[in-house]
């Protein structure tokens, strides 16, 4: 019985990371999806003012349809990953639920990583879900642009081979396995957010304040990158140092940014991915550690 | 022997808040339950009774002195394994049902499958909730609210319960119905530490008494010792004529330094009342 009790155990921090997933089920954040279906249906029917060469007609609107559904994926996750994260601890403190759990045999840092993981569980839920559906919607409106291409291409008369070549160019264009990698980059942008917000949920008390202030760090850490330049430039180590700290103590969203390059259609490095994923879990370890470093020091 | 409880010295003092003084919430209070004892803790609003259980649920830390559960530091989360705990006016899960509440609690304490099942079961029926299982606890009233809370903290069958004022908001048959369920696990050894403004509940249920006013423990100790009025002897009697009434009259009187204080109709109490008038008038 002993051993159950340190922290770090999977099936209570499951525990924990279901019930948060409930919670925030029955508080009807799924209702977020259809809207997401009308958008990205909506984006399908855009008539878009077409400059393009007839052999390369209905690129944009596929361009249209991933930009919108990503756009809203992004938002979505950012959103969810600020609000709900922030509003589970302060609701916890309030309505003295966190009193009842903590008096049962659970660590601190379990309860933690519990929310931690409901809230990602909910964010990756959703975002395959709204993946789905751009990816059936792309497959679907991918094969009619295809044809069409060919079909004007054919007409002009162009060799076998250069039809080939512009018909595979558009063909990246549409659900690849590049795309799914570009949803996965913002799912780990948004596990960097939550992490954040419960950083912030675990000192503050107020679901205003962590929100606000999230939304904050959020805003800045899409830009930060630049201002490092611009601050750090050329000051020697003490500059890199400081860099070092900032870019720890503020998260680096800026490298999330790749998340565009494959919706023009570039191709996503393994080496890249491997690179995002390993700075997402620098992050989390951080923060986590920092949270758990507030919280267990906590008086209720 | 190990203490069930055993709270020394315990000293909590609360920070000051935007220029307000620190709050000596606790001041040197010592409490020792040996197991299988129920022990009330009394003593007006503020006086520091809550800040104790949490302090001894590891929920605050102490300014100084120790807290231990069987042995246990209350600052370890060992300690928290044979201890259950209904905090006062409490709140769960809104979007949780009943059943569902006690099979998140009873999942956090590591029980699971079958014995899991059973023990919802067996507490629903223990607190009278069976009927509302399936409810959402955000419809409630107070005293189910009060009635899960106190099933939650029975769930893993915990050697200790810690009860802070488990009968507040509960209607009188509730509240008799809670009383007779720390009657039970008393007779089932278990310990029992609550906190209530119910006297006469503390009175009927609990072996020990402390009372607790501003942070220090004035009084403690053995419910009869404290309440017997040493130089006092009490008789009731069933329908005895008036005539015997007189004739003991004549005997205190004519006996050596015995005095009658009083004598008379002795009164129900309300609560007897409203019992009788109730839930005895159903059966
Ligand atoms: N978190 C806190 N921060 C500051 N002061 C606190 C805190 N918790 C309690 N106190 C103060 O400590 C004192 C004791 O409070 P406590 O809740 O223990 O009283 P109590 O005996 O349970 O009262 P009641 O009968 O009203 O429940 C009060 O003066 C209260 O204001
Ligand atoms: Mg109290």
């Amino acid at each position: 019985m002993k051993t159950l009790h340190r922290p770090l155990n999977p099936r209570r921090i499951g525990v924990l990371a279901f019930h948060t997933f409930t919670q925030l089920v029955r508080m009807k954040v799924f209702y977020f999806l259809a809207l997401f279906a009308v958008i990205v249906i909506g984006a399908n029917f855009l008539e878009l003012p077409t400059h393009a060469a007839p052999e390369s007609s209905g690129v944009e609107l596929l361009y249209a349809i991933k930009n919108t559904s990503i756009g809203c994926m992004s938002l979505f996750s950012i959103v969810i990953a600020v609000v709900a994260t922030g509003l589970l601890l302060p609701k916890d403190v309030e309505d003295r639920t966190l009193y009842t759990i903590l008096a049962k045999p659970v660590p601190r840092l379990d309860y933690l990583l519990g929310k931690f993981f409901g809230v990602a569980a909910l964010i990756f839920v959703s975002l395959a879900v709204m993946d789905l559906l751009m990816s059936g919607v792309l497959a679907l409106r991918l094969g009619g642009v295809l044809e069409q291409q060919r079909a004007a291409a054919e007409a002009f008369g162009y060799p076998p081979d250069l039809i080939e070549s512009q018909l595979a160019e558009t063909r990246a264009l549409g659900p690849t396995w590049n795309l799914q990698g570009a949803v996965f980059v913002v799912f780990l942008r948004a596990i960097v957010i939550i992490c954040v917000a419960l950083l912030l949920s675990t000192f503050s008390t107020s679901t205003l304040f962590t929100a606000i202030v999230g939304f904050l760090v959020v805003f800045i850490g899409f830009f930060q990158a630049d201002a490092r330049e611009a601050y750090f430039q050329g000051t020697g180590v003490l500059g890199r140092i400081g860099s070092a700290i900032m870019t720890t103590v503020l998260p680096d969203l800026q490298i999330y940014n790749l998340i565009d390059a494959v919706i023009e259609g570039k191709v996503l490095k393994a080496l890249d991915l491997l690179k995002v994923a390993g700075v997402t879990l620098f992050y989390f370890i951080v923060y986590t550690f920092a949270s758990w470093l507030v919280f267990a020091r906590k008086e209720f | 022997m190990e203490h069930a409880v055993e709270i020394e010295n315990l000293v909590k003092v609360f920070p000051a808040h935007f220029g307000g003084r620190p709050v000596r919430a606790v001041d040197r209070v010592s409490i020792r339950i040996e197991p299988g004892q129920v022990y009330g803790l009394i003593g007006p609003n503020g006086s520091g009774k809550s800040t104790t259980m949490k302090a001894l649920l590891g929920l605050v830390a102490p300014t100084s002195g120790t807290c231990r559960i069987f042995g246990a530091d209350s600052l370890a989360v060992d300690s928290r394994e044979q201890v259950g705990f209904l905090p006062e006016n409490p709140y769960f899960y809104k979007h949780l049902s009943g059943a569902e509440t006690l099979r998140f609690y009873g999942k956090l304490c590591g029980l699971r499958g079958k014995a899991l099942d059973a023990r919802i079961d067996e507490l629903l029926e223990l607190v009278d909730l069976n009927d509302a299982r399936d409810r959402r606890l955000g419809g409630y009233s107070k005293g189910m609210l009060q009635r899960i809370g106190l099933a939650q903290a029975l769930i893993q069958e915990p050697r200790l319960v810690i009860l802070d004022e488990p009968t507040a908001g509960v209607d009188p048959i509730g509240s008799r119905q809670i009383r007779d369920l720390i009657l039970a696990l008393r007779e089932r050894g278990i310990t029992v530490f609550l906190c209530s403004h119910l006297l006469e509940q503390v009175q009927e249920v609990c072996d020990q008494v402390g009372i607790i006013f501003r942070g220090r423990m004035i009084r403690e100790g053995r419910l009869e010792d404290m309440l017997a009025i040493e130089d006092q002897t009490e008789l009731v009697l069933r329908d005895a004529p008036p005539e015997l009434v007189d004739e003991i009259r004549r005997l205190v009187a004519s006996a050596d330094g015995a005095e009658l204080v009083r004598a008379g109709k002795p009164r129900t109490t309300l609560e007897r009342l409203f019992l009788r008038e109730t839930v005895d008038r159903a059966e």
